[in-house]
């Protein structure tokens, strides 16, 4: 049986890992445009400072495919045909499966202002990216970052640390709002203005600005010009998903994969894993979850499900969130559900700014917790995650939170200040 | 982002360029001056430092000082970075090489005390028991065969290899630059595994038969070496081999010499024996690396920073707490993860005894 898996990410090499390990004769085909190796995105910023070479970032030494026989196809996709079971490569190649995995990840999105297309405009997403931004980072002297998600930090910290008088304009009233309270996104606003980086808050592109085909700045809709030689747009992704059109392949209103509860399309003989992929949420709403940890996840559960007989297949299931981050200095560990809106909700917070430590434990009206946000110090998430599980009181848990430090040795004591609530 | 590791990959010191190369020459070429000729000797005379070892012992203490000044700058951010960059420092100037000074400015022999068999391969040799006042003798003996089995198995091997060894004080201070480039491929694993072991059968076999040797020629009188010419020759030459490759050759020329292409911890990784020793009972001991699941991001941060080439990201990626033999607890690892992944832990909890030979090849 043939397997054929379009994308060699996260979700793409634990997929072909887990066929692998059931059926050490199936024929496996990975097909990438990106990379020859499987790395991690993560660490796209770490090689871009040094910090990191090209193959520090490959999470497998090189011999993966040859050792678990993996064919390799460096090519893009153009067309699927779920009903012949078969692929066309943009080159023209055909290739027939027997089973297909879509695992091709996400694409960022492309706004739509003028002079979005201008020389020195570009994001920060896929190796590629990384490429462009190295080579413009040499001579450029000013840049901006569009957008105050993760990506947009990252790439703000080390433009910054390339020697680039970088601004970050972000279009909300504080800091990443989605998993920030207030105090929070102001923490973080603080600790990047102290590295002596502007982080624009309230502040939205109208137009790029361009001279002879290059960008020279942005003008925000409060009519503000702000110079740059270098635009970095990084205001979220969308699935890579437009060559499956009349593929038989369902997608949903944001290119999002529909699939089952077992990660199965509505195709026959395609699955679906990863940032493509969309899923339904805890709470009811469908869309993907554009994570590491998910993107992971999802490709085991697939790739489990495409090789095993169909009375063996399993649901896949999110369990508790979890996540982490980190915004230049500052180590972010959520656990659990922050900033959901459930009724009656209320956070127990205490900050530190002077160490710029803060913990967030939100929790119901009958004490029972339901999330941690926790930045700047370190903590095991999987009793965060117990916690919830166990719907713990919040004075319970506050008793026992510095069980769930994980500073280094030496570190000084967590210590609970703040009163718990009454 | 870790300041400390910013451009590791663009300084041409640190990244195997013609400048590392030819300073990988230098340090070879003083090294091979140093232990096989009397070059220095004249330089040392002349600043009044005694022989060649102790300008050698000066320059030693001198760059432990300096670098661990730059590596506090580097990492102390955390307190287990600064306190054990702290303590290697001490250990160099006080134990090392103060110590040993003023006692013989009262006539006593010089002793390090934070010095041990097998390292200190000659701490079991009769002909230098026999100079030794009593106390001292004790030391050697409990010192190597009591007291640092304890104490690894209570704390791992890193109270001695990452706060206390004057090698390991090198590595970790002027050797910081470098810690990137060893190898972290399971083939120089495998040849750690043999190279090791290799090295502490030797040392053992060594001290056994110099001191047979030397309870044979105690019984024979005068007469030891005609008595027994084959051992008395043996005997002699596996002490010489022995100082030559491993003292001179496997810890001093190449043990330095290769910090800029190999990474600083080419000795103590490959051929310590006493790292062996401890990597031993540390695999049955308290000391572990505990990974909290499923939140790696495999960046490979921890394994591209460890000195002793443990790929770390097999066992993050994986989930797997573990004990790995060869590690010092540097730290280093659960330092720059960016995701605090990882945790330097001594805890009374046998789980996993022995296990510690992991993955190899992880399982994707």
């Amino acid at each position: 049986m043939r397997f054929v898996i379009i994308g060699n990410g996260v979700a793409g090499i634990n997929a072909a890992g887990k066929i692998r390990s059931r059926d050490s004769g199936a024929k496996i085909t990975i097909i990438s445009s990106e990379s020859d190796h499987f790395f991690s995105r993560t660490a796209l910023m770490y090689v871009f400072c040094g910090q990191l070479s090209a193959e520090d970032v490959e999470p497998y030494e090189r011999d993966l495919y040859a050792r678990k026989n993996y064919e390799r196809i460096r090519g893009r996709v153009a067309k699927v045909d779920s009903g012949k079971r078969v692929l066309a490569l943009t080159n023209g190649e055909i290739i027939t499966y027997d089973r297909l995995l879509v695992a091709s990840g996400s694409c960022p999105l492309k706004p739509n202002y003028p002079g979005i297309d201008l020389d020195g405009v570009g994001n920060f997403v896929t190796w590629q990216d990384l490429e462009w931004l190295t080579e413009k980072a040499k001579t450029a002297r000013k840049a901006i970052v569009v957008g105050g998600g993760l990506i947009g930090i990252e790439t703000l910290e080390i433009l910054h640390l390339a020697g680039i008088k970088t601004t970050m304009m972000v279009r909300e009233d504080y800091f990443w709002p989605i998993a920030f309270s207030k105090a929070e996104g102001d923490m973080i606003t603080a600790h990047v203005h102290s590295h002596g980086v502007e982080m624009l808050l309230s502040t939205e592109t109208a137009e790029v600005l361009g001279e002879n085909g290059k960008v020279t700045g942005v003008r925000t809709t409060k009519g503000d010009t702000l110079e740059a030689d270098l635009v970095v747009f990084a205001i979220g992704v969308r699935p890579q998903t437009d060559f499956l059109k009349d593929s038989g392949v369902e997608l949903d209103e944001r290119g999002g994969i529909i699939v089952d509860e077992k990660l199965a399309t509505k195709a026959p003989d395609v699955w679906a894993a990863g940032d493509c992929t969309s899923v339904v949420w805890f709470n009811g709403v469908r869309r993907p979850e554009q994570l590491w940890y998910t993107g992971r996840d999802q490709g085991r559960d697939a790739g489990f499900n495409m090789i095993a007989s169909e009375s063996e297949r399993q649901n896949y299931v999110r369990g508790t969130f979890y996540n982490s981050a980190k915004f230049f200095d500052i180590e972010y560990t959520t656990g659990g559900y922050v900033n959901f809106n459930f009724d009656g909700e209320c956070d127990w917070f205490q900050c530190d700014l002077t160490n710029e430590t803060s913990q967030r434990i939100t929790y119901l009206a009958d004490g029972s917790v339901v999330g941690f946000n926790m930045l700047g110090s370190r903590w095991d998430h999987r009793l965060f995650v117990k916690w919830v599980e166990e719907k713990r009181d919040i004075k319970w848990v506050l008793e026992r939170l510095g069980e769930a430090c994980f500073d280094e040795e030496f570190s000084k004591k967590f210590k609970v200040v703040e009163s718990a609530p009454a | 982002m870790q300041t400390g590791l910013l451009n590791t990959y663009n300084k041409s010191v640190s990244n195997r360029s013609v400048i590392a190369w030819v300073l990988s020459g230098v340090l070879l070429t003083f090294y091979v001056l140093m232990y096989f000729t009397e070059f220095f000797a004249p330089i040392a005379a002349k600043l009044h430092l005694g022989g060649k070892w102790g300008l050698y012992g000066t320059l030693y203490t001198l760059f432990i000082v300096v670098f661990g000044i730059v590596f506090i700058r580097r990492h102390g951010k955390t307190r287990y970075q600064k306190l054990r960059t702290v303590s290697i420092m001490f250990f160099q100037v006080v134990f090392a090489f103060a110590l040993p000074h003023v006692m013989e400015m009262f006539d006593t022999p010089g002793y390090n005390f934070a010095y041990f068999w097998p390292l200190n391969y000659s701490a079991f040799y009769p002909s230098n028991i026999i100079n030794q006042p009593l106390p001292f003798i004790l030391y050697s003996f409990l010192g190597s065969l009591i007291l640092v089995p304890i104490l690894t198995f209570m704390y791992g091997k890193r109270w001695y290899c990452s706060w206390v060894c004057g090698c390991g004080g090198l590595a970790e201070t002027a050797g910081d630059s470098f810690r990137h480039l060893s190898s972290k491929t399971s083939k120089s694993w495998r040849f750690e595994r043999f190279s090791i072991y290799a090295i502490l059968l030797l040392a053992v076999l060594t001290t056994a038969i110099v001191v047979s040797g030397f309870i044979l020629s105690a019984k024979s009188g005068g007469e030891y070496s005609a008595m027994y010419p084959v051992f008395s020759k043996v005997s002699n030459g596996v002490k010489g081999f022995y100082s030559f490759f491993v003292g001179a050759i496997l810890s001093g020329v190449i043990g330095v010499g290769l910090y800029p292409l190999m990474g600083s911890r080419v000795w103590c990784r490959f051929f310590c024996p006493l790292a062996a020793l401890m990597g031993l009972i540390q695999k049955f001991g308290r000391f572990r690396i505990t990974v909290k699941d499923e939140m790696c991001i495999s960046c490979g941060n921890c394994s591209a920073y460890c000195e002793m080439g443990i790929d770390v990201r097999q066992y993050a990626q994986n989930n797997q707490d573990f004990k790995r033999a060869a590690c010092v607890g540097c730290g280093i690892c659960a330092h720059v993860c960016p995701r605090g992944v990882l945790k330097l832990e001594n805890k009374w909890d046998f789980a996993s005894w022995g296990d510690a030979a992991g993955v190899e090849h992880a399982d994707v």
